[in-house]
């Protein structure tokens, strides 16, 4: 505790001091702050469809009620330039930034060695060992990795920031997966759907989910983003969609409210 | 009385003052008056700052509490101005009721009472100085703890620290006006220059028989003008 | 009893220090403005409200009304700045009648600091207080710990820098009533899209000697954009569990019913803002 009141006026200048912060002398051990981590705020989502993945991402960069730039994308080809494989990361921005080239220079690494490219598959698995490796200093991040199977069918796995992964149809990450996850539950796995006079009560029919064609997921992610726009103050500026077919990654880019 | 917790110290006597300080608009100041032959005059920064952001850069800290008793304000904004606000209020109705001014050391007893009563809850330094016709200039001081001192000159506020020496060296019993706000501009702006927590214009306020005259400088021409204007 | 119940002080009390998280206050990370121009006084405001990083309200009023000459533009805790302003307006208008004359802006201003410095930052209200009196147009503002600034142009709240960085680049001394409302909408659109506390529309509220024009909505830079696909659900989509018809004649027993003339005319304050 130790305040103006402490010091006797001659010593330690006028005691009495019109001084603002009254210069108070720490008693005991003093703390020092050490703040590695930043949340820069934005979402992320992912969604398979029968022969493609979606991954999309906002791309306004937040710092508390600020705004570092409209333009830093979330989203990442990695592995070279005829890569399948997209790696979405929304949390910490350094730490995304990070994870990406580490996983970048394995893949490409796994391709010169190997004369052949990572599976999704392979790379999931890595990219789950690379998180755990910081297991008690983790990368402060929510990673989606998009692809395609061997089997050619879309791919999708996400992660907790220390390397619990799965492989899953649908998810979104990031300050509005809150917002977002509900719906796409409904909208993509027909949540609370049921069929139209199937029966009464419990008794009615859950309605099947199928896969759903490239176009109207697309219009989904675009809804979806717009949606979390318009109740999330960290998402906004630009949308960003990466669609990986056999074929190549489709880049698509959307503007957002920028309020 | 149990003391209160947040506002006392475990022992009970020391003040914590940084409860006060959250988000509060502070005057982080450059603040003063002295005696000269004819009166007293009062000088002061016009920054007020929020954290590190200025608030308002041609804050006016010279506050009159009486026609000739004027006070500069430092520490809270709002603890000030509700004090220098009750204060405005007494002296208005002493006036009224004696019908007479009252003096300058009335006006600081008052000052020194709210702020002696209320040291637990205020965080305000103020200086106070008034012309009447029975005692002429009169100069006092208030610090923290609520302690009232007369003094020949008065420094106050975050930027005092540093024109200590200054006010010491070039400080004089009994100079002429012109001589007192070139000492009072010189110690405010060393005190502007270094102070980070002060700035802006420097207000000026003269109180002689003649009644109070306002001055203005700013740093646009080197504190060289405009000059003075009626109160 | 007067004044605000502090019953539950010590089991809010107890609850927190289990830990408890206290309930989330709608506050307005808001961009208010003022500038005085040569015929009047102008105030603005963005109408985004906040709870935490979520947009509580998107088209939210933080203009509000003191007296017909006097208005105020809140920042702060929503609940303070509303409560704040009416009770003040209300003793306003009291002392008017009581007195005869029409309420000063420095009157309304003491009042407001008053009462905060009463409750020591506790309330947490941050005001522009603007209007137009006998003794001319006035312009203040008002933080939460009681103190008090008198200026030709004034912002507040989270957008507040982003807003005097405004002012400080375009503000002359001679301005029109135009170049006044320009000027206060160019700087809440300024903190609308740079600061995230700040969103949606500008309301702008203009005092002249003769009258008072709140321009709601005065300017919609940020339009919710159409929807790529139709999401109305059939009828039967969501499975019924349970079914009980109350009918009006039961209702009657609590509440008044009326039929309401005109179908179209909807009965809610403002329409809400759905899907087509």
């Amino acid at each position: 505790m130790g305040s103006i009141f402490t010091a006797a006026p001659p010593q330690s200048g006028p005691g009495y001091s019109f001084k603002q912060t009254p210069t108070t002398v720490p008693e005991g051990t003093r703390q020092h702050g050490f703040y590695p981590y930043t949340d820069n705020g934005g979402s992320t989502l992912g969604i398979t469809g029968a022969d493609f993945a979606i991954l999309a991402g906002d791309t306004r960069s937040t710092s508390g009620y600020n705004i570092n730039t409209r333009f830093a994308p979330k989203l990442f080809k990695v592995g070279g330039a005829d890569s399948r494989i997209v790696l979405s990361v929304v949390g910490f921005a350094a730490d995304g930034l990070a994870l990406k080239e580490r996983l970048d220079t394995i893949v490409k690494m796994y391709r010169y060695q190997h004369g052949k490219p990572m599976s999704v598959a392979a790379c999931a698995q890595r990219l789950s060992h690379i998180l755990y490796q910081k297991r008690f200093f983790p990368y402060y991040v929510t990673a989606i990795l998009g692809g395609l199977d061997e089997e050619g069918k879309g791919a999708l796995y996400s992660y907790d920031p220390v390397g619990s992964y799965e492989r899953e149809q649908c998810r979104a990450a990031g300050a509005a997966a809150s917002l977002i996850m509900p719906f796409l539950d409904n909208q993509v796995n027909y949540k609370n759907q049921y069929v139209l006079g199937s029966g009464e009560g419990h008794a009615l029919q859950a309605r099947e989910r199928e896969l759903l064609p490239r176009k109207d997921v697309e219009e989904l992610v675009q809804d979806a983003f717009s949606s979390a726009v318009e109740r999330h103050i960290e998402v906004g500026d630009g949308l960003q969609m990466f669609i990986i077919t056999k074929d190549g990654i489709e880049e698509i880019y959307k503007p957002l409210k920028l309020d | 009385m149990q003391p209160t917790t947040g506002m006392l110290g475990e022992d009970g006597i020391h003040v914590d003052m940084d409860h006060l300080k959250k988000g509060e608009v502070n005057l982080g100041t450059s603040i003063m008056a002295i005696n000269f032959k004819d009166g007293v005059i009062l000088g002061a920064d016009s920054r007020t700052t929020t954290g590190a952001y200025i608030a308002n850069r041609v804050t006016d800290k010279l506050t009159q509490v009486h026609d000739t008793i004027w006070c500069c304000r430092s520490g809270s904004a709002a603890d000030t101005q509700a004090v220098a606000d009750i204060v405005h209020y007494y002296l208005g109705m002493y006036g009224i009721t004696n019908d007479e001014p009252p003096t300058t050391q009335t006006a600081a007893a008052i000052f020194q009472d709210l702020c002696y009563d209320n040291k637990d809850q205020l965080s305000a330094g103020i200086i106070i100085a008034g012309y009447d016709h029975r005692h002429g200039g009169q100069v006092y001081s208030i610090p923290l703890g609520g302690s009232l001192h007369k003094q020949p000159y008065a420094i106050g506020g975050s930027g005092s620290t540093y024109i200590y020496g200054y006010c010491d060296a070039n400080w004089r019993e009994g100079m002429t006006e012109q001589e007192g706000i070139n000492f009072v501009k010189g110690a405010l702006q060393e005190a502007i220059k270094w102070d980070g927590s002060s700035g802006g214009v420097i207000r000026m306020v003269v109180l002689t028989a003649k009644g109070a005259i306002r001055h203005l400088y700013l740093p646009d021409n080197g504190y060289t003008g405009p000059g003075t204007y009626q109160a | 009893m007067p004044g605000f119940d502090f019953s539950n002080y010590n089991r809010n009390a107890a609850l927190h220090a289990q830990g408890v998280p206290l309930p989330k206050a709608t506050s307005t990370g808001t961009t208010i403005v003022g500038c005085i121009y040569d015929g009047g006084v102008v105030i603005a405001a963005d109408t985004r409200a906040t709870s935490g990083p979520i947009v509580a309200d998107k088209n939210c009023e933080k203009l509000h009304y003191i007296t017909p000459n006097i208005w105020c533009a809140g920042a702060g805790t929503a609940a303070d700045t509303e409560f704040t302003t009416a009770l003040i307006s209300s003793n306003l208008e009291l002392h008017a009648l009581s007195t005869g004359r029409k309420p000063r802006v420095v009157t309304c201003m003491t009042m407001l600091k008053q009462h905060l410095f009463r409750y020591q930052g506790h309330i947490g209200a941050y005001l522009v207080v603007a209007g137009v009196d006998p003794t001319g147009y006035h312009l203040f503002t008002v933080h939460a710990h009681g103190s008090t600034d008198k200026l030709p142009y004034v912002t507040m709240g989270s957008g507040s820098l982003a807003a005097m960085s405004v002012f400080e680049t375009q503000w002359t001394k001679k301005l029109t009533k135009d170049d006044a409302v320009k000027l206060c909408s160019d700087a809440i659109q300024a903190g609308i899209f740079n600061d995230l506390g700040s969103g949606s529309n500008v309301d702008v509220c203009v005092i002249t000697d003769e009258k008072t024009t709140l321009m709601r909505n005065y300017i919609t830079p940020n339009v919710r954009e159409q929807k790529q696909r139709n999401y109305r659900f059939k009828r039967g989509t969501t499975a019924v569990l349970n079914e009980k018809i109350i009918t009006r004649e039961e209702i009657s027993k609590y509440v008044t019913v009326h039929e309401l003339d005109d179908p179209s005319v909807s009965a809610a304050a403002e329409k809400m803002d759905v899907d087509s």
